[in-house]
């Protein structure tokens, strides 16, 4: 037993990953993202600012930290433990060449370890270092993700699905349209980027996605 | 350690640093540190570990860049931290009072301010012309290096094309240390190279 199960129905179904692309504005997008969450729908938010440097990116995190959020609601970082200890969040989310989760785990046990996974390899390693979700895509079409190639589709999230008794997030192209297929697969929840920019539109995009979410 | 005239090799962003660390603590280095900010961060972790063998075998010393998490998941002896880096005090409740913490400053302003933050050592430059990085800047000389050095009672590590041609005059000038990149790492003897500079060193102090 190593937590996972008592942590799974912890783990709100809808991640919010942080655009990325606001280093001129120092992750402004994000506390103005933030600050509109939908009371009593809590969310998985993902700090993800490749761009920032190292003190930009804990003042957003600190910032961050400061708002009230939904009931629930976990802040996780991308890959920087330091940083996810600095401004007291919930947890690391690790790309696939990050640092292990089991090394992580004993500087900080209490946080919670995502793991991305885009092959059955990489599901192994997350699994053997503990990880306590999975995120996998591109599932479907998304701009952002084309360099990689063909997106990964529905019937890889479900062998994944199969293959690991972890919460799975689908990402890449979703939509409110698309979420039920993934969660006939066997995904726990859902993940996405620009699927939240617009914050005027924020609230009414979570409800909408919890209603597929929670049938 | 950091007290007496010593020398840090720096790994170069082109060339493997693990190599490049055992041949220079081979030749006499007494800090290496782990400046990578291409790599993935498995990748420096095992960087990391590796080299702070290295650096065990040799009684040297072995500091993380930037990456405050490496360090401690490495149990490296320090960090080492730019100005756009995470800020000392933050860092320094996650290290604890044991670990180094050193901080780039580029002006005596910063390093005094470093040093109030509890700094352990302040790396001061870049003093000389130097190509290994791209520099907004002019070179701040040994006037500038002997100002910091009056004003600071932390260690001073001189960087920035740095040979050992001109190290002896950094000591002189009040440099505790030298720091160097391309001089050993691209070097066609980086363990001489390193030893030729710790020599100069030595010399200075005598």
């Amino acid at each position: 037993m190593n937590g996972n199960q008592t942590k799974k129905s912890h783990l709100p179904p809808l991640c919010l990953i942080s655009s990325g692309e606001d280093s001129a504005d120092k992750g402004k997008l994000l506390l103005n993202q933030l600050v509109r969450l939908p009371q009593s729908l809590p969310c998985m938010v993902q700090i993800r600012e490749k761009k920032l440097s190292t003190k930009d990116l804990l003042m957003l995190a600190l910032k961050a930290r400061e708002i009230q959020l939904p009931a629930g609601t976990l802040l996780l970082v991308n890959e920087r433990v330091d940083l996810a200890l600095a401004a007291s969040l919930d947890g690391v989310h690790l790309p696939e060449n990050a640092c292990s989760a089991k090394v992580l785990r004993t500087l900080a046990p209490k946080l919670i370890y995502g793991c991305s996974v885009h092959s059955p390899a990489a599901l192994h390693i997350a699994e053997e270092a503990g990880a306590d979700y999975l995120l996998f895509g591109p599932v479907f079409d998304t701009p952002s993700k084309r360099i990689y190639g063909a997106p990964q589709g529905l019937e890889k999230l479900g062998e994944l699905c199969q293959a690991t008794s972890l919460p799975v997030f689908a990402l890449g192209g979703i939509t409110p349209e698309n979420v039920s297929l993934c969660m006939a697969k066997g995904a726990y929840g859902i993940a996405a980027l620009s699927l939240f920019r617009d914050t005027d539109r924020l609230a009414d995009t979570i409800e909408e996605l919890y209603l597929h979410l929670n049938p | 350690m950091l007290s007496s005239p010593f020398l840090c090799v720096i790994t170069d962003e082109a060339l493997c640093p693990l190599s490049l660390a055992e041949k220079a603590l081979m030749g006499g280095a007494t800090m290496i540190q782990l400046r990578h900010k291409q790599a993935s961060g498995s990748q420096l972790f095992l960087w990391a570990v590796e080299i702070r063998k290295l650096c065990k075998k040799h009684q040297a010393l072995c500091i993380i860049n930037d990456r405050v998490d490496i360090a401690m998941a490495s149990q490296a002896d320090g960090v080492h931290l730019g100005q756009q880096d995470m800020p000392i005090e933050a860092a320094r409740k996650l290290l604890g009072k044991h670990r180094i913490i050193g901080v780039s400053a580029s002006s005596v302003n910063e390093a005094v301010q470093a040093e109030k933050d509890g700094a352990d050592y302040i790396g001061f430059g870049h003093i000389f012309p130097t190509s290994s990085k791209e520099k907004d800047y002019s070179p701040l000389g040994t006037e500038t290096l002997r100002q910091a050095a009056a004003l600071l009672s932390l260690p001073i590590i001189a960087i920035g094309g740095i040979s050992h041609e001109n190290a002896a005059l950094l000591i002189s000038s009040g440099a505790s240390a030298v720091a160097v990149i391309s001089a050993v790492s691209r070097a066609p003897d980086p363990s001489f190279a390193a030893h030729k500079l710790l020599c100069a060193i030595n010399k200075s102090r005598s």
